[in-house]
């Protein structure tokens, strides 16, 4: 179960060092770097990670467990990121999720069956002016109804 | 440093410009609570309870993160910062489990010392709103935590990461999902982790090895010196004597001597204590049978007068009184007194901090008093007479008589011996500082020191 | 008739104007040459003359946080870009980086040859990953067409920018722990200096600002600090990317000069309320900002001053708007829950009070609160005020005592019987 870098990711993480005062300084970086190579960022990730940015393990772990977009834990393959702060509570957030979790099956938190979609509720994702949104992996799909997540949800299906 | 006066409430006091205030008020013996501050740590800001009061501030500051300056004027006692206490205080305690009762910490907790100094007001907790963590968590290293019960004051994650440098324990999650824990597949080791027991302020870290044996309240506590090697780190021996029962020690916490060992102790040291309380020689033996002292004492008398090349071998734990009145016996029975001292290095036991490769509490007593610390080539004796030394072999000798703590060997006469628990006196540690040890320990029945013995024998 | 004063969103509506080519077509990278072969202290003085504010929420004085880096200092100087956005109700500075990010590049140029920088992050906050892209390559081609990298323009003068992106953690739009961040650690924020000093990144001098801020200073410099000065007011100059959300009809951002008609802005560019509701609350500038009822919106004017006057704040100016039907005591769980999940934890006040009044609030949420409790939170809304490390409680001790004083009777008929 160990964990290495791919080697266009080692090219990668030598330029980044350039660009820092302090090789710790990639400690955010390489955690991105990890998740995008893997998935999710394993125990051996972790201290691969500290190797590169001469740091403890314990850290890069801690500095992980801080950040809610680090998965420590793999997850489904699409990740249903729901906005649920003020505009998009006021703009009908609550029936979209009601519709999501009745069309998956799961509740907030849970992955569905096939490991195909995770649920998630996350706090203000910066798109106010669309309410309701979500952010589904790193797409955001805004002004969202009954009928257009009925759609999405079929699309990644 | 120039020195500058500054006013505490209704007192004056001088203190180094710029100094730490909390450092000032805890060396003025001013109490100020406080979580995450410790003067091996340094301050760390986040407990916000050394809150006082500075004039021409408007809100009340941490004292841990304020610097004396000429005439600053601080008060700790005024309605405003006794509210902010109590304030703070009731935050602490809101999702603190109600584990008074089970918990090892309770009588030397500063949840409970803080709340019946500043606290006392009506809860308004719901016990079913309190936010959950994992509880008797074995860190390893004799060490459990209860994640519950901690105040995230960081005393021990910065320990493991400014003092031991060994980075087990970090503080994980965000808010108050926040939690000390290590690595999941990682646990507490290093050879100070028990340090982090005395450092929590609360019961969240607490020994495993002292775990449910006794309430803090019961404990008698007595200065002492640990014997585990030779930097004589200051120590403070609990023990009690439940009804019927011998007095027992329950633990070794280290004492404070920033000459010595600082607030901590290694944890060898500080487990040494069930040493002291094993395997005991409790009985005189005469070729492995039980005689009575006074048949004994006859026995033993009768070996040194019939013995004229008679060797005294000498224990380095023993206390500079002890080795001094050794030697006075030695002369008077004209033997050779010898302790070697080159068994006692163990090089993989030391490190760079507290533990020394001489692993015994008095060498520097028994060079002191110019006693032989080599064995001269090709030396047998008839008699050995071995005040506890852990390696008679090295002599040759026809007969043995030892005085051992321990049931370690057979000889033709074993007399029981004290431990260093048993009795009080000096030892000299390995930058010669004398330091003295109190008696702790008076069991039902006691056994003799080697004073007392000498006594008897002399 | 109001509209839009569009001094940093003037290219957002040109096709692909995030691509140089198009870019360079509008004046952008104007300043460059010129201000490269002119003192630094040029672009300082004019920005500190325009009183430009800084646009992040905090709305001080952005010219005398750039006073604070030092003139002559071994150690290198550093700018961090602050684009963690993450307040609610606040999008704004999403729509500078994917709308006309040479715009932001252009500011940081002018920004780091003021304060002695070679090297300029931005801080980008996870979420908007979807947006690095076009980031990344506005840069690439700034790279390649000199105005970043070695010697720009011939200048003799170097840059680097880096995007550095941040993992989900509001918190870390607070500046002091933007910089744990981008140091590899947990976003904490660290303890107040005594005396006023730069900010400190691997203890080197470092500026942080708001990504807006950077992109006004191109204005600033092209067209002077007077210019600047005739929009807003005397103690708001310029403008700012107001953004709208909430129960309007035409919710987004649009740009105008401080002193604005609060209700006249939201009925012009919102389309006043959906469903021709009433207006009952507006939160004036992301939720940190203390809510404002009906009566107070009509009086108000989009600036820091007139709104600091009132009991609120202008914060990053990304108001919330709320129609009658709203249910306040459901509208401060929600916010209450924002500040639960997003507190570090680090010191007591707030770790301990921000879950116990989300707690407290959803006890009377869900008809089980007492008097009692009303006055508990009101108490933890004191406790959490000037007693913590960093702003963030007292923020929402500001947002507790708002809603509990302007909207009490919803709280009280919520009570159990």
């Amino acid at each position: 179960m160990s964990f290495s870098f791919s080697d266009e990711n080692i090219l990668k993480i030598d330029k980044l060092k350039e660009r820092y005062p302090s090789p710790k300084a990639l400690t955010l970086p390489l955690l991105w770097m990890v998740q995008e190579q893997e998935g999710y960022i394993s125990l051996d990730a972790v201290e691969v990670i500290a190797t590169h940015t001469t740091r403890p393990a314990m850290e890069i772990y801690k500095t992980a467990t801080f950040y809610t977009m680090f998965k420590l834990q793999p997850i489904g393959e699409y990740h249903i990121q729901l906005c649920k702060t003020l505009s998009c509570m006021l703009c009908g957030k609550t029936e979209i999720l009601e519709e999501i979790k009745s069309t998956l099956g799961i509740e907030v938190g849970e992955t569905t069956k096939d490991g195909r979609f995770t649920l998630s509720q996350v706090e203000c994702l910066g798109s106010c002016s669309t309410a309701p949104m979500m952010q589904i992996n790193t797409k955001n799909y805004e002004n969202l109804t009954s009928k257009k997540i009925e759609q999405i949800l079929k699309e990644l299906s | 440093m120039s020195l500058v006066t500054i006013r505490v409430d209704d007192r004056e006091l001088e203190a180094s410009d710029g100094a730490l205030l909390i450092e000032v008020l805890l060396q003025n013996d001013i109490e100020i609570p406080h979580f995450c501050y410790h003067e091996a740590l340094g301050a760390d800001g986040n407990c916000r309870m050394c809150m006082v009061g500075i004039e021409g501030q408007k809100r009340p500051q941490i004292a841990c993160d304020t610097f004396v300056k000429e005439g600053m004027q601080v008060s700790t006692k005024s309605p405003t910062i006794r509210a902010v206490q109590q304030e703070i205080l009731e935050l602490e305690l809101i999702n603190h489990p109600i584990d008074c009762p089970t918990c090892d910490q309770a009588g030397e907790c500063k949840l409970q010392d803080y709340y019946m100094e500043y606290g006392l007001y009506d809860s308004h907790i719901n016990p079913a709103d309190k936010v959950k963590h994992h509880k008797h968590i074995d860190l390893g290293s004799s060490v459990m935590l209860d994640q519950e019960r901690c105040v995230l004051c960081a005393r021990c994650t910065r320990f493991t990461t400014d003092i031991t440098k060994t980075n087990e324990l970090g503080i994980i999650g965000r808010g108050d999902e926040a939690r000390v824990s290590t690595m999941p597949n990682k646990k507490l080791d290093n050879p100070y982790a028990m340090n982090v027991v005395d450092l929590c302020p609360v019961g969240a870290l607490t020994s495993k090895d002292f775990r449910f044996k006794q309430r803090s309240w019961f404990l008698s506590t007595s200065s002492s010196i640990c014997h585990g090697c030779a930097t004589g780190c200051n120590i403070y021996i609990d023990h009690n004597c439940e009804k019927y029962k011998d007095a027992t020690i329950y633990r070794f916490r280290p004492r404070i001597n920033n000459e010595v060992n600082g607030h901590f102790i290694c944890d060898t040291g500080r487990l040494s204590y069930k040493n002291l309380q094993t395997n005991r020689q409790r009985e005189i033996l005469s070729e492995g049978k039980v005689i009575a002292e006074e048949k004994a004492i006859k026995q033993y008398k009768k070996m040194i007068e019939e013995h004229s090349n008679i060797c005294i071998l000498v224990d380095a734990n023993c206390y500079n009184e002890e080795l001094e009145a050794i030697v006075q016996y030695a002369q008077t029975i004209d033997a050779t007194l010898l302790s070697p001292l080159a068994c006692y290095e163990d090089e993989t036991f030391a490190d760079e901090w507290l533990r020394s490769s001489q692993r015994v509490a008095n060498a520097k007593g028994v060079e002191n008093l110019g006693i032989k610390t080599d064995i001269p080539d090709g030396y047998t004796t008839d008699l050995l007479i071995n005040f506890n030394h852990p390696k008679p072999e090295l002599i040759a000798s026809k007969k043995k008589i030892e005085f051992q703590s321990h049931k370690e060997r057979e000889a033709y006469l074993v007399f029981p011996l004290a431990v260093f628990s048993e009795s009080s006196g000096t030892v000299t540690n390995r930058d010669n500082l004398v330091q003295f040890c109190e008696k702790a320990i008076c069991s039902n029945e006691p056994v003799p020191t080697v004073l007392e013995w000498i006594k008897k024998l002399g | 008739m109001i509209q839009e004063t569009k001094l940093v969103s003037r290219r957002f509506k040109i096709p692909k104007v995030y691509q140089l080519e198009t870019a360079l077509k509008y004046e952008a990278y104007d300043t460059i040459k010129e201000s490269l072969s002119q003192s630094p202290k040029r672009i300082t003085n004019l920005v500190v003359e325009s009183g430009l504010r800084g646009k992040g929420g905090g709305g001080a004085p952005a010219g005398t946080k750039w006073q604070l880096m030092p003139d002559d200092d071994p150690r290198p100087s550093y700018l961090v870009v602050n684009c963690d956005e993450s307040e609610p109700g606040t999008f704004k500075d999403r729509q500078i980086i994917s709308r006309d990010p040479h715009l932001l590049l252009e500011g940081m140029i002018l920004s780091s040859y003021a304060i002695g920088a070679n090297h300029a992050y931005i801080y980008i906050r996870g979420e908007y990953q979807s947006f690095e892209a076009i980031l990344q390559g506005a840069i690439d081609e700034a790279y390649e067409a000199s105005y970043l990298g070695k010697d720009i323009l011939g200048s003799g003068f170097d840059l680097d920018v880096t995007i550095h992106r941040g993992a989900g953690a509001y918190i870390c739009g607070e500046k002091s722990a933007l910089l744990e961040s981008m140091e590899g650690k947990r976003g904490h924020p660290r303890l107040k200096p005594k005396t006023k000093e730069p900010e400190w990144y691997f203890d080197n001098p470092t500026l942080v600002n708001n990504v807006e801020t950077i992109a006004s200073v191109p204005y600033i410099v092209k067209n002077g600090a007077d210019a600047y000065r005739q929009y807003g007011t005397e103690c708001s100059p310029g403008t700012l990317l107001f953004a709208m959300s909430g129960h309007v009809n035409r919710p987004g951002v649009y740009e105008v000069a401080f002193g604005t008609s609060m209700l006249e802005y939201i009925n012009h560019f919102g389309g006043g309320m959906r469903g021709d509701k009433k207006l009952k609350a507006l939160i004036p500038g992301g939720s940190s900002c203390p809510v404002l009822t009906a009566d107070e919106v009509s009086k108000a004017t989009l600036d820091y001053e007139t709104l600091q006057a009132m009991g609120s704040a202008l914060g990053t100016g990304g108001m919330i708007v709320m129609d009658e039907d709203t249910d306040m005591v459901e509208a401060l769980k929600n916010l209450l829950e924002f500040y639960h999940d997003e507190s570090c934890g680090q010191c007591t006040p707030c770790r301990e009070g921000t879950g116990w009044s989300d707690k407290l609030v959803g006890k009377i949420l869900s008809g089980k609160g007492t008097d009692k409790d009303i006055d508990k939170l009101l108490s933890l809304a004191d406790l959490m005020n000037g007693k913590t490390i960093c702003v963030f409680a007292p923020a929402v001790s500001g947002v507790i005592r708002s809603f509990i004083e302007k909207f009490r009777d919803e709280f009280v008929a919520k009570e159990q019987k």
